[in-house]
């Protein structure tokens, strides 16, 4: 390979992961100014380090690798960023939980899998590979999430769920404007979202039409959980079973007698074939041996 | 010509192997040293687990399978020869009904043994029976195969009953305790017309059960592949190919036995070039019906071409297996139907030659059944090692693979040094019926 | 000579007698079997339920015979553990959906998937393969689990009722039954299971290990081994482990009961019906009647492209 050729070949990498980063980044990787510069509640320190290690390992090592080891996984394209690199410890703490609640690129959300308290941890971990990080503590004041009130009932005329949110402050209850609410239904693996995220309208309410098909248990009972996000009452959730659900009690799937199934489910024709030659096969033998005796006691 | 010799003469004749000759010693050493051989293999097998044999999580089965196919082929001649043949009235082939009934009787209890030789557990057998399904075709095989183990050895021993007592009365240089076992066995034969009718209607009852069961063994064996959806196994002829495939190994073992019996035991006036030339008639009809098979059970995926069974069709054709495959069809089958159809083809020698071919292409189509399908399946085979992809057998494989061929070898000859190989009772009552 | 012409007639008659005196036996035996069959019964009876207290302070009820004590002896436990895992999950209908259009080849399913069940790197419960159809269309990767179908070929053929399904749908394999007479690799189109040709990786380590179906660990040497959906996971609520390890999102896990799928990587969940309806979902080989389990979505719009370097392994198979 000439020189020139392998100089062309640089210029066409270039110019292709400039592309493709481009696009990436210009999509992905900004976040909005409101959120750009929100702070953590939680305050930094070895233990939330050494929590947000571990969960760092757990959930994204596998791409990103370890920081400074430079083990990210290269198969993928972009490769992931190294997290204690220069670059990307100059994202701020608000971008930083931005990216991990709603992915970039091929990276995927974190907002439902980990939570906004365990994003904290990992970023607490990630700064500690910068020397010059100083915490910015957000004013926001966990105490106030006990004050809310947060209350959903079930409006049958329009199948919706209608959500309640108000607040016990000390000059009487209030109603909470703007939070944001999400509806979700219980499944076995994870929960799964009620339409979209609504924001509480000025009585404090939002109304969610809930879908007719969805399925239940043998009663239909659908175990709903709410959640408020609020700037300044944080997060707040509740549970309540309704029975709105499409009642579901579908059997095993290995009831049925079938070629597949256990001895005792074999299917009739089987059963009957293989005992029917199985017995004639004994009457031939007794039949045999029967003929048999006769011969051995024959007199001449 | 037997009408010349006295009926003692006969009996003399047809006994005279039943003693412990020199010859017999030394070939009994020699296979059972070769046995031994073969079992050691068999233990590092168990030692070591099965990583010894050339198998792999793509070709999964092997040698072994081709084997015990083969195997439960060749012990399907016991049911044609006996049963079908005598059912047809073609007296020729009474003297060599005891032949096919012994190697049917040999191949059909060592085929169990194959079988559990390609176990990974062999130790867990009777988990087949506590805990067997009848919807699993194995728990099929191993049902026919008992019964067929059961039905050839009465098929085998009810019309030797006269004989038997032939032997004890006949038999001067025998030790007493030999003769009180002839004695014994011979169930108080004394040949009353209320025993012989017994015996007639035993044998009559036998040889109509025995197609069906023996149909059925052959059958299910064939469904082990055919029951699949594998490119090269999802057949429905598989059943009456497999059959007639098992009627042309059966035939050509059964010259080979004829063969030998014949030269070792003197026996030239008994088995005849007449039966040679019968049987190499009937080696060629049966040839002639696989062939028909084969063309078969090769033109109509090959016509179609679908993708995996395209894949399968270029592999025998053309790819990697070709050669095996052409020697197959054409040393194992199509010049044994050319050659047969010549008259002096049929006597005894090259009727051998021909038939030992015939013997090693069956044995080798077995193997081109299992382990081709096996080597392409549906899906890419990725991400393994090169010895997953391509089937090599390693020669501790093939020590186990021989071990039952010796087996068989010696239940033969040792069935062939304590019964006569030629009914006795039948051929004296054959004289005395031309005679009148 | 009346006498004499009798005497035959009364023997034959008692032998007649005899023969269908056997011939009852005979019919008693297989009518016995048969009734075992027709008289399946499928009532169960309720289980016992009990409250525990757990390590983590909280109140949880389970059923009586999930409780291990220590007095049990292993084998005692294994016989628990073996019923567990014959009896799966009620009112389960687990199903997995693979978004092809997703997957780079990343191989942590692979990976997690071997360190959970204890496997050598060249044995694969989930396999991602290469693939290419045609000449002229587009190669991509597809990971390969076992397809837990509803019409098992596999399980079908099995003579000890060593692979069986369960009412969950998850077909699983008992290595303390298993005969390894292989006829269930050759039954599976999909090249699903494995077979233990040496002693597995862990063999030495595990081997006080009580053997658990669910995990189908300790591996054993003559037996069979294949995808189980992390059934134990799956009984803790928890996915499988390909599921949860994979970096790119490729893996929807869920119960279709309840009509919803999550994701593995993002645990975003998604109506499984809906999104196989809209993006095209499909089943392997859907004209052999299987019936699988694990459904696919086309890789269509990947996000990544298919390596350079896979291209003439991908291109093999159609070439044939």
């Amino acid at each position: 390979m000439t020189t020139n050729q392998k100089y062309n070949q640089f210029i066409a990498f270039l110019i292709f992961s400039f592309v493709i980063n481009a696009s990436l980044s210009s999509r992905n990787w900004k976040a909005p100014d409101d959120q750009k510069d929100k702070n953590s509640y939680i305050k930094f320190d070895a233990s939330t380090a050494a929590q947000g290690e571990a969960i760092y390992n757990a959930n994204c090592a596998s791409c990103h690798g370890n920081p400074g080891k430079n083990n990210a996984l290269k198969s993928l394209n972009p490769i992931p960023p190294d997290l204690s690199s220069t670059a990307s410890q100059s994202l701020t703490d608000g971008e930083l939980i931005y990216i991990l609640n709603n992915g970039a690129g091929l990276m995927p959300s974190f907002k439902n899998s980990l939570g906004e308290e365990k994003e904290w941890m990992v970023i607490s971990y990630l700064r500690g590979f910068n020397k010059n990080y100083i915490q910015e503590l957000s004013k926001f004041d966990p105490a106030k999430s006990k004050l809310v009130k947060l209350v959903s009932s079930f409006d049958k005329a329009s199948n919706s769920i209608i959500v309640n949110a108000t607040a016990d402050e000390k000059n009487g209850k209030i109603a909470i404007v703007g939070a944001e609410i999400s509806v979700f239904v219980k499944r076995y693996f994870g929960n799964f979202q009620i339409e979209k995220a609504l924001k509480t309208d000025a009585s404090g309410l939002a109304k969610f039409s809930f879908p007719t098909d969805l399925p239940g248990n043998k009663n239909g009972d659908l175990e709903v959980l709410v959640k408020l996000y609020d700037e300044n009452y944080g997060e707040v959730q509740v549970t309540k079973t309704y029975s709105i659900g499409v009642p579901t009690d579908k059997p095993g799937l290995n009831e049925d007698r079938a070629i597949w199934n256990t001895l005792v489910k074999a299917p009739l024709w089987i059963i009957g074939l293989y005992a029917t030659g199985l017995i004639s096969f004994l009457l031939l033998l007794a039949f045999l041996l029967n003929n048999l005796r006769g011969i051995f006691n024959s007199k001449v | 010509m037997l009408d010349k010799k006295t009926s003692d003469q006969i009996v003399a004749d047809l006994t005279s192997h039943i003693k412990l000759s020199m010859g017999f010693k030394v070939w009994m050493a020699f296979l059972s040293v070769s046995l031994l051989v073969c079992l050691y293999a068999y233990f590092l097998q168990l030692r070591d687990g099965m990583i010894v044999t050339g198998l792999g999580d793509y070709v999964s089965w092997g040698m072994y399978l081709a084997n015990f196919v083969f195997f439960v082929a060749t012990s399907l001649i016991g049911m044609l020869i006996s049963a079908v043949l005598s059912l047809l009235n073609q007296k020729w082939a009474a003297p060599l009904a005891r032949i096919a009934e012994i190697i049917a009787l040999a191949f059909a209890a060592v085929a169990g043994l194959v079988i559990i030789m390609d176990m990974g557990h062999p130790e867990r057998l009777l988990n087949v029976f506590i805990h067997g399904r009848i919807q699993s075709p194995i728990v099929w095989d191993v049902t026919v195969v008992t019964i067929y183990v059961l039905i050839s050895a009465l098929f085998l021993y009810i019309p030797l009953l006269p004989d038997l007592k032939i032997c004890s009365e006949k038999l001067t240089n025998i030790p007493p305790f030999a003769r009180k076992i002839y004695t014994l066995l011979s169930l108080n034969w004394s040949g009353t017309t209320e025993q012989k009718n017994l015996i007639k209607k035993s044998t009559g009852a036998l040889s109509i059960f025995i197609i069906p069961v023996a149909l059925a063994i052959h059958t299910v064996t064939s469904w082990l592949f055919a029951n699949t959806s594998r490119a090269g196994w999802d057949s429905t002829i598989f059943g009456p190919y497999f059959v007639i495939g098992a009627f042309v190994a059966g035939t050509a073992a059964v010259v080979v036995a004829m063969f030998v019996f014949r030269k070792a035991f003197n026996l030239e006036e008994y088995i005849t070039d007449f039966h040679f030339d019968k049987i190499g008639k009937l080696l060629v009809l049966v040839s002639l019906l696989y062939l028909y098979f084969n063309i078969n059970e090769y033109m109509v995926p090959a016509y179609k071409m679908k993708h995996a069974d395209a894949f399968h069709i270029q592999t025998l054709f053309t790819g990697s297996y070709a050669p095996l495959f052409w020697a197959t069809q054409i040393l194992g089958l199509i010049l044994p139907i050319i050659l047969l159809i010549l008259k002096p083809m049929r006597k005894p020698l090259p009727l051998l030659i021909i038939s030992i071919f015939v013997i090693l292409g069956a044995w080798f189509k077995r193997y081109i059944i299992v382990v081709p399908t096996m080597e392409h399946p549906f899906l890419p085979v990725q991400n393994v090692p090169i010895n997953f992809k391509v089937y090599s057998p390693t020669l501790i494989e093939i020590g186990v693979t021989i071990a039952p061929m010796i087996m068989a070898v010696l239940i033969i000859t040792i069935l062939s040094k304590v019964i006569p190989v030629i009914p006795i009772h039948e051929t004296l009552e054959h004289r005395n019926e031309q005679e009148k | 000579m009346s006498e004499q012409s009798k005497k035959p007639n009364d023997k034959s008659r008692r032998d007649f007698l005899q023969n269908i005196g056997m011939a009852g036996v005979g019919t008693l035996l297989g009518g016995a079997a048969v009734w075992a069959g027709f008289n399946y019964d499928s009532k169960k009876t309720a289980k016992q339920r009990i409250k525990v207290l757990t390590a983590e302070n909280k109140l949880v009820e389970i059923e009586k015979d999930a409780i291990l004590d220590i007095e049990k002896s292993p084998a005692q436990q294994l016989t628990y553990l073996q019923q567990r895992g014959r009896d799966g999950l009620e009112g389960k209908r687990f199903v997995m959906v693979i978004d092809l259009s997703k997957c780079q080849n990343a191989r942590k399913c692979m990976q997690a998937c071997q360190e959970a069940h204890h496997l050598r790197p060249e044995q694969h419960h989930i396999n991602v393969l290469k693939m290419q159809e045609t000449a002229t269309t587009q190669p991509y990767y597809m990971p390969k689990p076992c397809q837990h179908c509803d019409n098992p070929p596999c399980t079908a053929v099995c003579p000890v009722d060593a692979t069986f399904k369960r009412q969950d749908g998850i077909v699983l394999i008992d290595n303390e039954r298993c005969i390894g007479c292989r006829f269930c690799m050759a039954a599976c189109p999909y090249s699903a299971r494995l077979f233990h040709w040496q002693e597995p990786l862990f063999s030495e380590q595990d081997k006080d290990l009580v053997y658990d179906v669910e995990q189908n660990v300790p591996q054993r040497r003559g037996t069979i081994s294949k995808c189980l959906f992390s059934a134990d996971k799956l009984r803790e609520g928890k996915q499988p482990s390909c599921v949860s390890a994979c970096p790119n999102g490729v893996y929807y896990f869920g119960d279709e009961n309840e009509d919803v799928v999550t994701n593995g990587t993002t645990k975003e969940s998604f109506r499984f019906r809906k999104l196989l309806a809209d993006n095209g979902g499909y089943t392997l080989m859907p004209e052999l009647g299987t019936k699988p389990r694990v459904y696919y979505l086309p890789p269509k719009g990947k996000t990544s492209p298919f390596q350079e370097k896979d291209k003439e392994e991908a291109a093999e198979h159609f070439h044939g």
